[in-house]
């Protein structure tokens, strides 16, 4: 029962810092740009904006707000709103008091189109005055009085960093890339390295192995350099870049490629005339390889970009705010270095840690590929439904446990790694299982594959309700005319959408519900393939995608404030049919 | 030699990809929602201001159908719900059913707000903590209006984010009565 309630009608609902964007800069010596980018279904109210400014002394003038939406509102009058993105300007006056910075609070009240408000938010900035000149400010997206409790944002933690001095965000940008370089971002660098170092068919010293690990990190570091720099110039766009599906999309692809280079598939090279010419410059100078290593570090960072993203796309959001070229060059130049510092340690070792090559690369190789494959999984993790990721996991697991030997007998005298790896392989064999019967049993949570069987212990046939298909809004015009006095339901489907099928199998299977529904025209729009029509019939409903359920009465008009989203018991289903059903204007 | 390396390669790389989970893990956004039993525990618990300067705690209605909503005078899809609440009040009241609004405040707004709509149950006032309460009881953004409706032996029999119609909630209370 519970577990149903917690399951109902909650639409996904943004955080407020991420429904309502918010950035602030000093636009010239009298007066503050506030930002406000705001999600779409979701807008701001004019007259709930408050602006304070500190210290004590600075007086803020009369806000210049852009013309908004008026509409009359039966509670307020009436009232303006924003959406999309605001700019509102506003004058200050420093009266004598000399301050170096301003601070601006800024609060802000929205609400969202499916009928929910935003508690009052207050956004803080430092604005440097002295600093005017370059036009650098500092902004820091975190938390107000409100929400000050709520959860932060990677975005804005990285933010906040620049709240301290110049060597303070220096420093923690070190030491972010140092725990960057414990993700598995950074893990497939090591056998590109590795494999550059050890394979150069020269004898390799420590002091050489270091040298050359050095020259790459330096290159990967002037490159996130390059970044910051740009980003510095040219706003907040590259944050924006790198967080965008295709971006992403992309370059999933060009890990996939790599991980099938590392299962020998094809083999990974630059192109003869290009190999060549680097051989020639290494025998005619000493710096030619080390040239070399440090394009691969460049490429390798441009590799890298977007399985950072996250923290990066904070870094560049604040560079982008800031437009501090310096810091932002240093940061992200410094943010590298940590991230190398692993590659480094390698590097060194090269002696030691790294023998000549073998088949043993061959073993690192393919677990770097399957970790490749594993990392492109979780760039596209945020754009695929979670049941295609699961089974995306499941087949990862799954072959790489069969390549373990993970169901082969162990020869009688197997030595400790044949043991070891099979035991890896076993682990990752069951978690592979789970994963697959998560996929296939609509589980919903990547961390709990197997919870989608809670609620599928009773299993049922699947029940085909008698829904007619519709595509287009002029299509569900049509059949609403076409079914003169009838009560309609409109249902919202996708074939990822788990909970349509939830409801499909539970819900709609309920002989109570099917009685009802006799009574009913069932129209059923599957908006999977997302099409332009498609879109336009899910925004006259202001939906976002299924699932969703909206009811019609019987002259054709949609009941409003009666519409179902996200799983329903079939109990609860009943009373809203019932609803509908009785339904007189 | 040549074992001993692999093992102690595949170990560091294994401790670094968990570590590197562990990190994005740790990230926040992947916080669960609280058990049911603990929302309605925190909630009747909690010390809430009243109008009139002192603080109340829930517990005293312990025990009757509650329907506790959260709202404000500045949230219009709140004003829309409250008149239908006031209605079930003076239905259901006397068969055990009460309601508590918490508001996200000015006490003035508020007071003003009561005698206009002639709200005939208590209203108190939440402060940061209260919507820190809503995000952990499922309310992840932390907004209004939200509805819980708890039965007399304790359980959270619903949680409603958004307007409230009068219908719905007479259905979901009427066999709690």
């Amino acid at each position: 029962m519970l577990s149903g309630f917690a399951r109902a009608a909650e639409p996904e609902l943004l955080e407020p810092e991420k429904a309502f964007r918010f950035a602030a800069r000093l636009k010239d010596a009298r007066s503050i740009e506030v930002i406000y980018q705001i999600a779409p279904g979701y807008y701001l109210y004019r007259d709930k904006f408050r602006f304070t400014l500190g210290p004590a002394g600075v007086k803020p003038g009369e806000p210049h707000f852009p013309a908004g939406k008026k509409h009359r509102d039966e509670f307020f009058g009436e009232v303006e709103t924003y959406r999309n993105s605001l700019s509102v300007l506003l004058p200050f006056d420093l009266g004598d008091t000399g301050v170096p910075a301003i601070q601006l609070a800024a609060e802000s009240q929205g609400c969202a189109d499916i009928g929910v408000c935003y508690v009052p938010y207050e956004h803080k900035a430092e604005l440097r005055l002295a600093s005017l000149s370059s036009g650098a400010t500092r902004s820091d997206a975190a938390s107000g009085v409100l929400s000050g409790m709520g959860l932060e944002t990677d975005d804005a933690r990285v933010a906040r960093v620049f709240e301290g001095g110049f060597w303070l965000a220096i420093a923690s940008f070190f030491g972010f890339g140092l725990l960057l370089s414990f993700t598995p971002c950074v893990l497939p660098m090591v056998p590109i390295l590795s494999s550059v170092i050890v394979g150069t068919g020269r004898p390799v010293t420590k002091a050489r192995g270091f040298l050359l690990a050095a020259v790459y990190v330096l290159g990967m570091a002037m490159t996130y350099a390059v970044a910051g720099v740009t980003a510095g110039l040219s706003g907040a766009l590259l944050s924006v870049v790198l967080q965008n599906p295709w971006v992403l999309g992309a370059f999933a692809a060009v890990f996939v490629a790599l991980a099938l280079a590392m299962f020998g598939f094809y083999e990974l090279q630059l192109p003869v005339a290009l190999q060549s010419r680097l051989a020639d410059a290494s025998n005619q100078f000493h710096g030619g390889h080390t040239a070399g290593m440090f394009v691969m570090g460049v490429l390798s960072a441009l590799i890298l970009g977007p399985c950072v993203a996250a923290p990066l796309a904070g870094a560049l959001l604040y560079i982008g705010q800031s437009r501090d070229v310096v810091l932002g060059g240093s940061a992200l130049f410094a943010m590298a270095l940590g991230m190398g510092v692993p590659l480094l340690a390698i590097g060194a070792s090269a002696g030691a840690l790294m023998p000549k090559a073998g088949p043993w690369m061959e073993t690192v190789k393919r677990f770097f590929g399957t970790l490749l494959l594993g990392v492109a999984i979780y760039l596209v993790s945020p754009f695929i439904p979670v049941s295609v990721q699961m089974g995306l996991w499941a087949a990862l697991l799954i072959v790489t446990a069969i390549y373990l030997r993970a169901i082969d007998s162990l020869p009688a005298g197997a030595h400790g790694f044949q043991r070891f790896s099979k035991g890896i392989g076993i682990v990752a064999l069951i978690a592979g299982l789970a994963y697959l019967v998560g996929a296939l049993s609509g589980g919903r949570d990547i961390l709990q594959p197997l919870s989608g069987l809670r609620v599928t212990a009773l299993g049922t046939a699947p029940y085909e309700a008698p829904f007619q298909r519709i595509n287009s809004s002029s299509e569900l015009d049509d059949r609403i005319q076409a079914a003169p006095g009838r009560t309609v339901m409109l249902d919202f489907y996708a074939d990822w959408c788990v909970s349509c099928k939830e409801m499909e199998r539970y819900t709609f299977s309920d002989e109570r519900v099917q009685a009802r529904f006799r009574e009913m025209t069932l129209l059923q729009a599957d908006v999977t393939a997302n099409n332009a029509e498609h879109t336009a019939l899910l925004r006259r409903f202001r939906l976002f995608g299924p699932p969703g359920i909206v009811f019609f009465d019987r002259e054709g008009r949609e009941i409003q404030g009666l519409r179902v989203i996200g799983f329903q018991p079939a109990d609860r289903f009943v009373a809203v049919l019932d609803q509908a059903l009785n339904f007189r204007r | 030699m040549k074992t001993r390396t692999v093992v102690l390669f595949a170990v560091v790389a294994g401790l670094s990809a968990a570590a590197g989970v562990t990190y994005y893990m740790g990230s926040p956004g992947g916080g669960a929602a609280m058990a049911p039993d603990s929302v309605v525990e925190r909630v009747l618990s909690a010390r809430v201001a009243d109008v009139k300067g002192g603080t109340q705690s829930l517990e005293q209605w312990r025990g009757q159908v509650l329907v506790v909503n959260y709202w404000a005078t500045w949230c219009a899809p709140c004003r829309e719900e409250i008149p239908g609440f006031v209605r079930l009040q003076e239905r259901y009241g006397s068969r055990g059913l009460q309601f508590v609004g918490i508001a996200i405040d000015q006490p003035d707004k508020v007071a003003e707000f009561a005698s206009e709509f002639r709200i005939n149950y208590p209203l108190l006032l939440g402060g940061l903590e209260t919507i820190e309460l809503l995000r952990q009881a499922g309310n992840r953004a932390g907004v209004l209006p939200y509805t819980l409706v708890i039965d007399r032996k304790g359980n959270l029999v619903g949680r409603e984010l958004g307007g409230l119609k009068e219908a719905k909630l007479e259905r979901i209370i009427q066999p709690l009565l």
